[in-house]
């Protein structure tokens, strides 16, 4: 197949560019070699303003037939400055190149392609790996972008090492489709989907980009606006991170990295509950106030705890947390010969979480290699592969979890029976028991491989066809003993799941750069694409083991198992080109159409177009000659991008699904209503940006407004239940995104021996549904606390909202929405979102002689968080087995008392009364107060990094070229009214309608590393 | 790698000739785990597999939600977990997205709209493997289930809209609105007619519909109705079924292998399709959640020998930590959902015939099911006290199953025994998400 297109892409590329050659006037020879005299390959020699050139072969050596009216060639080669060498007479040439730094800097991966960062039409935001490598203890290299770029929101969403993350680019554009970004590492589509079955309530489990060791990163960008992404057409929607891992270079020396460090984290903040005492006044208080609300003489009634100060206290929580160790080793060697390039690396992260007994593990082995088969044909490949190893536990709404079993039991129940066993209260599970039993396993195996080959049929035009995988691989063994409440009543009971995702993508890309004369530059690309992603799951449970030492299923006395996969398909084509005239307008249009075996048989082809247009001011005649304004460019640009990816393979075809089986004989029944209109989800947007830099570069700054406006949503539209259905996928409604982000950098001290440099970013997003069929509501395991409502922003909150404690009978009120003077349903509102209005961080780098200094603060604002924690622990006394956090200490008691808590009661009569006691805790409001909902904005000291780089003459003698010593810190101050642990939390994270929760979660920890790195 | 992209091989040259036809194929993909809608039922297997699915739609609300919503909303049961849905209902306080009011609301309809698929198209399967009499006992299924279907959404919500279509796409949905519970019965009584003329009767099913099973539920819903004299004789004919007789002890008929003669209609679960429902009421030092605990006073009454008698077999523990054991299969779960005993069909024809003032008569069905709990006969000699009694043999008698909080509503005793005076909260509300999709539904009131 490749064989029959090279053919016709050379028919094809001969046509358009043969140009029939003058007589020959003479031949001239050269070499092109690097400063240490190596050969260069592939480097392009050319007349310039003519077709005539050539490309340097595996010697460095070229040959080349110059007409008469030649007198200068051109010698270019990625990475190095440009060199012009005029002709004389002589036939044999040696050309130098000098490596150019800041070239390397001005070149940004957009879509398929690369360009000058001043030729960028759109807004693409760029990041050395360098700059990744002061963070410490973070697993996922998505992870370390906090703070770093303008339009990228990214939020842990717990503390566990390896757990999910929210990944953002310019806000949320659509409801159930995903929202996540395109992820394309060195080219290939990979996967972000959850590989994770075991529950762990409502949590995203893991952060599958953590397969990918941050140290291997050389750059990455993220590509934001229209422009830059419709080339990824139907993938493109929500942004696209495009990572480079690191790759040799010709003629280098190899360049052996050995990296260890050594880190302790630590919990900032631990749950609290009330003492024994506390615990049992409270009580108390909550059954004699129940008694007078029920009309019944208080004095007449038994309360549980005749004298609370004898109750006792016990400890659980402070047995939950430790001081967790990290570990990273990182090997590496870099280089390259005159044919051939590569980077291999090894690497090993433990990383424990402070709260027991989770962890994760991480072997990451890289193999990148370039081969110049002649000076025309490259052959290369990139290979990731990765083991992860977790040790899971269920977080939120698992009583059976781990830190549910130690924060929700009244302080008072003791921990053990008196014959030693562990005791259990309620639902909960014993926290010791978890701590010392769970035994949830989950291996993870991750390819992710690329081979390329690269076709230079002229210097101008390349083919490159590209053969990627991405096979992952998850296997997860758990058993539960009949130490732990989920073993118990089946004498043991384990699962085991094995989960692929397979992504197989093909794609072939032609691109054309030239200049024509001096002023007119092309850089043009046509390709296609196919991509298959399959799925495929494999489970198996047993119950009942003869032993607790017996944890696998095939000795079991019950067995049962299940299976499952699907599969879809994408094909694509695309062209996109660009054109710049005198290095001062450049005018870019793309076009790409998809068709994807998820849609109705109808409407298949998705068309994304896009086009825009940048003028670089400071190329202009005008601003030339002055000495304060360095750079300006402004910029343009509008495009259309898809979104397929979130929902089913299936998702267009009626269905009826098996396995509802009955007497053990087989059942079907009706699952999927048919849409065969169903399609792309679409987004629009503008973008409009300049950068301009003052002072040599020195202070240069980069504005962007966009509007990103998204329709046709694919949404699981709530339908009436009486249909037999609860959604319908649809088409229908629209998201809009539209904000502003601003950066600069500045160098404040450039001197010999100390530098300082400031890099500041922030970014508002405002989020708007601008249209919805009818509300949805969904959150906080069916209480509908999250909303979305057309005119509101996605991830809004609605609750009941209280206006006050009553300080005369310390009863809530709330305020009555629709005044019909009742309290129902009706009057839930929208107080709030989990979106922060603003987030950016501040960089500053500071170095002296061989010491320098990072320091990163990033701050967001305005987002709310449902405190799921204050739900549960403030409940006045109506949950009988759940005890209380401080803040129910704060309860209304005599009149007069001016409080947010109401009066403890467990009254439930008349629910529809505002200011009744039944609506305090319970009735119809149950408890959904907006004073459980607080504010999530913080700031935080995200890191700190020291590094020393030790001096020359003794590394030289430990026969070293460098070695560095550093020390970093992560959390270390924080600075927020959230009153949770830490408010950097997303307890809700599975659906991305459901954000800003806090529910038993592991808090964001505090972190010390330190560490060597030492090269060769 | 190569060979998948086969199908489209050519396309790749074909980059230029934009030729795109033959990616239509390529293109399509289907599951395998489900049919295509518009084939789901088009021979003998597929018609059979269609009923199958129904039950197990009905399981998917008897095994657990609808039990809890006729228990833990009285006196019997109180919550004793973390799950606010469960406090809501214990509390009387139900709000609009109560979770398991959802779930039984969302289920009812999802076995209503499967049966209207089959009653729609089983009709229509030719196979000869399909004979008549297969074909009329499916049928009589499906009605059945239907029938189940909007009665126990009636005596939950009171009249509900009527579908009796399977939905193909959402505009049939439009305009039709909230019957009344008159019609809603109607409706009911009108399938229950049909599915008894179609189902078979055989001596030993007890875990699909039967002829006798249709004539029991018929029974029950003429008690709900009021109608005694009929109440009396369609429970009468169930009871006059030799199939059936009171177990003893009492607790062998919760005690595996189930289906005992006891049974009426129960729905079997197995190792491949579990039961779980025992987890919400065993302590979790036995693997439970131990959410719904059986109440102080309903303790007192089952192990009282005159009140509960044997029947104090559906607890088990000690002191306070006391739990109901109806649903047993810790190791197991598969405990099946019991929805007609005969027993049941004793009381209702005590309470018929009590009503029709024969009160010897009602006595004496009253009497024979105090017998078999071992508990002493009743000398009550008054309607009044006779109702009385009845009412509070239905309580220990079906203590854990989906019967006290309707048979409360149905005598209007809500207020008297349980103190829930407004008679907006007899009825439970539509879900949340329901009133927001749907114009043509009206809320409850007090909602």
């Amino acid at each position: 197949m490749n064989q029959l297109l090279v053919k016709n892409v050379l028919l094809l590329a001969g046509l358009l560019f043969f140009q029939p050659l003058f007589a020959q006037q003479r031949q001239i020879k050269g070499r092109v070699l690097t400063p240490d005299q190596e050969p260069l390959v592939g480097a392009t020699v050319q007349v310039p303003g003519t077709q005539n050139a050539t490309l340097t072969s595996t010697d460095g050596s070229f040959q080349l037939t110059l007409s008469s009216g030649s007198k200068i060639l051109r010698i270019s080669y990625i990475g190095y400055e440009t060199q012009e060498v005029t002709l004389t007479s002589q036939t044999n040439l040696t050309v130098q190149l000098q490596p150019d730094s800041k070239v390397l800097n001005d070149v940004v991966i957009t879509g398929y392609s690369t360009q000058n960062r001043k030729e960028i039409v759109g807004s693409v935001a760029k990041i050395n790996g360098d700059d990744l490598k002061n963070i410490p203890a973070a697993a996922g290299f998505n992870q370390l972008l906090q703070g770093k770029l303008t339009g990228v929101q990214v939020n842990s969403n717990s503390g566990v090492p390896g757990g999910g993350i929210t990944f953002r680019i310019r806000g949320n554009n659509s409801i159930n489709a995903s929202v996540d970004p395109l992820y394309v590492i060195d080219g290939v589509f990979v996967s972000n989907s959850e590989p994770i079955r075991t529950g762990m309530g409502q949590q995203q489990q893991s952060n599958p980009l953590a397969d990918i060791n941050p140290a291997d990163i050389e750059s990455i960008q993220v590509l934001k606006d229209a422009n830059a992404t419709a080339i990824y057409g139907s993938l493109g929607a929500n942004g696209v991170v495009i990572v480079t891992t690191k790759r040799g270079r010709l003629n280098t020396k190899a360049k052996i990295t050995a990296n260890v460090s050594h880190g302790w984290s630590s919990a900032v903040k631990k749950f609290q509950s009330t003492t024994g005492p506390e615990t049992a006044t409270l009580v108390n208080e909550s059954v004699r106030n129940s008694a007078i609300d029920r009309g019944v003489d208080p004095s007449t009634v038994t309360l549980p705890f005749p004298d609370p100060s004898t109750v006792p206290t016990y400890d659980r929580i402070s047995d939950i947390f430790r001081v967790a160790s990290t570990a990273n080793y990182d090997l590496s060697a870099q280089g390259g010969s005159a044919q051939s390039t590569y980077f291999a690396g090894l690497s090993y992260t433990n990383q424990e979480s402070i709260v027991k007994p989770s962890g994760f593990e991480r072997y990451t082995l890289r193999f990148n290699y370039d081969n110049y088969l002649t000076s025309k044909l490259k052959l290369g490949n990139s290979i990731n592969i990765s083991r992860t190893y977790r040790n899971v536990s269920s977080n939120d709404n698992n009583p059976t979890g781990v830190i549910n079993s130690a924060i929700f039991p009244r302080s008072y129940v003791p921990i053990y029976n008196e014959d030693g066993t562990y005791a259990r209260a309620g639902s909960f599970d014993n926290h010791m028991a978890l701590i010392k039993n769970l035994n949830n396993n989950a291996v993870g195996w991750r390819t992710i491989g690329n081979v390329f080959a690269e076709l230079t049929i002229l210097p101008e035009l390349v083919l490159r066809s590209s053969w990627s995988v991405d096979n992952s691989d998850m296997y997860e063994n758990n058993y539960s003993n009949t130490l732990i409440a989920a073993g118990i009543a089946t004498k043991g009971s384990a699962s085991s799941y094995e989960t692929k995702n397979l992504i197989l993508t093909n794609e072939q890309v032609l691109t054309y750069i030239k200049s024509f004369g001096e002023k007119h530059r092309i850089n043009a690309l046509i390709g296609n694409t196919f991509n298959t992603v399959r799925y495929e799951g494999t489970s198996a449970f047993g119950q009942n083991f003869a032993s607790n030492d017996l944890t696998s299923i095939d000795v079991a006395a019950t067995t049962t198992g299940s299976s499952s996969r699907n599969k879809n398909k994408l094909v694509s084509f695309f062209g996109k080109a660009t054109y710049t005239y005198d290095g001062r307008f450049t005018f870019d249009a793309s076009l790409r159409a998809d068709a994807s075996s998820k849609f109705g048989a109808d409407r298949r082809w998705g068309y994304f177009p896009s086009g825009g247009f940048a003028w670089n001011a400071g190329n202009e005649a005008f601003l030339k000659n002055q000495n304060v304004l360095s750079d300006l460019k402004f910029r343009a640009s509008w495009g259309l991008s898809g979104n397929q990816n979130g929902i089913g393979s299936y998702a267009a075809q009626g269905l009826w699904s098996s396995g509802f089986n009955y007497l053990d004989a087989a059942g079907i029944a009706p699952s999927q209503l048919e849409n065969r209109r169903l399609t792309w989800e679409t987004t629009r947007q503008i973008d409009i940006g300049t950068e301009f830099s003052f002072l040599q570069n020195r202070l240069s700054f980069v504005f962007d407004y966009y509007n990103k406006y998204t329709y046709d949503l694919l949404l699981n539209v709530p339908v009436p239940s009486r249909s037999g259905f609860t959604t319908y996928l649809q088409n229908y409604g629209a998201v809009r995104n539209k904000g502003v982000e601003f950066s600069f950098h500045s160098e404040n001290v450039a001197g010999k021996d100390f530098r300082w440099s400031t890099d500041f970013n922030i970014s508002f997003n405002r989020n708007r549904i601008e249209k919805l069929a009818s509300d949805i509501a969904q959150g906080a395991s069916g209480r509908n606390i999250s909303i979305l409502r057309q005119g509101y922003s996605v991830n809004s909150f609605q609750l009941y909202k209280q206006l006050y404690v009553d300080p005369q009978t310390g009863n809530a009120v709330y305020e009555d929405v629709n005044n019909d003077g009742i309290i129902t349903s009706a009057d839930r509102q929208i107080v709030g979102n989990a979106l922060p209005k603003f987030s950016g961080g501040l960089t500053n780098t500071l170095s002296y002689k061989r010491f320098d200094l990072n320091f990163l603060f990033y701050f967001q604002q305005g987002n709310k968080i449902m405190s799921m924690h204050d739900f549960f622990l403030v409940h006045g006394g109506t949950q009988n087995f759940i005890g209380f956090i401080p803040r129910q200490l704060e309860r209304w008691q005599n009149p007069g008392d001016v409080t947010d808590i109401p009066r403890l009661t467990t009254y439930s009569g008349n629910p529809t009364v505002n200011g009744g006691a039944s609506n305090n805790y319970g009735g119809n409001v149950a408890n959904q107060s907006s004073r459980y909902l607080l504010d999530g904005s913080f700031i935080r000291l995200r890191n700190v990094a020291l590094n020393y780089n030790l001096p020359t003459s003794l590394v030289q003698k430990a026969r070293l070229s460098s070695a560095r010593v550093y020390v970093q810190g992560a959390n270390l101050l924080t600075f927020t009214k959230f009153t949770g642990l830490d408010p950097e939390v997303s307890s809700q994270s599975n659906n991305q309608n459901t954000a800003g929760y806090d529910w038993a979660t592991v808090p964001q920890p505090r972190t010390i590393l330190v560490g060597l790195s030492l090269t060769l | 790698m190569k060979k998948l992209y086969k199908p489209c091989s050519k396309l790749a040259v074909a980059i230029t000739l934009l030729s795109l036809t033959s990616c239509q194929k390529y293109l399509e993909e289907y599951p395998s785990n489900a049919l295509p809608a518009a084939s789901a039922i088009t021979d003998a297997g597929t018609a059979r597999a269609a009923i199958n699915g129904a039950y197990a739609r009905v399981q998917s609300y008897y095994a657990s939600s609808y039990p809890t919503l006729g228990t833990i909303t009285t006196d019997n049961v109180v919550f004793n977990g973390t799950l606010s849905q469960y406090l809501q209902l214990d509390q009387n306080a139900v709000t609009p997205d109560n979770a398991i009011t959802l779930d039984v609301y969302q289920s009812v309809y999802r076995a209503v709209n499967t049966a209207n698929s089959i009653i729609a198209y089983v009709p229509e399967v030719k196979d000869p493997n399909l004979g008549a009499t297969e074909k009329n006992t499916i049928l009589g299924e499906a009605y059945f289930i239907r029938a189940l279907g909007y009665f126990d959404l009636a005596r939950g919500w009171g009249g509900v809209q009527l579908q009796l279509k399977p939905t193909i796409n959402l505009d049939d949905l439009k305009g039709i609105k909230r019957s009344t519970l008159e019609q809603t019965y109607d409706q009911v009584l009108a399938d229950l007619i049909k599915a008894e003329e179609l189902l078979p009767e055989d001596a030993a099913t007890r875990n699909r519909a039967q002829k006798s099973v249709a004539r029991a539920l018929r029974a029950r819903l003429h008690l709900y109705r009021k109608q005694w004299a009929e109440a009396e004789t369609y429970a009468s004919q169930v009871i006059d079924n030799r199939k059936y007789s009171l177990v003893k002890p009492y607790k062998s008929f919760f005690t595996s292998p189930f289906l005992s003669q006891e049974s009426v209609f129960e729905l079997s679960f197995s190792i491949n399709n579990r039961n779980s429902y025992w987890n919400l009421w065993y302590p979790s030092s036995l693997g439970g959640q131990y959410t719904l605990k059986p109440s102080a006073t309903l303790i007192t009454k089952l192990t009282n020998p005159n009140q509960g008698g044997s029947r104090s077999a559906l607890l088990a523990g000690t002191g306070n930590n006391v739990y109901g054991v109806l649903y047993n299969t810790s190791s197991t779960s598969t405990d099946p959902a019991y929805l007609i005993r005969i027993a049941e069909l004793y009381l209702i024809r005590a309470e018929a015939r009590a009503q029709q003032n024969k009160l010897s008569q009602g006595l004496a069905d009253l009497n024979t099911v105090r017998a078999r709990a071992d508990v002493p006969a009743s000398t009550v000699a008054t309607q009044t006290e006779l109702l009385l009694a009845i009412e509070e043999e239905n309580n220990l008698e079906f203590a854990f199953e989906a019967h006290r909080w309707f048979d409360l509503v149905r005598t209007a005793r809500v207020g008297a025994v349980l103190g829930l005076t407004n008679t907006n909260y007899w009825v439970f509300p539509f879900p949340y998400q329901d009133v927001l999709s749907d114009p043509d539904l009206e809320q409850n009131l007090g909602y």
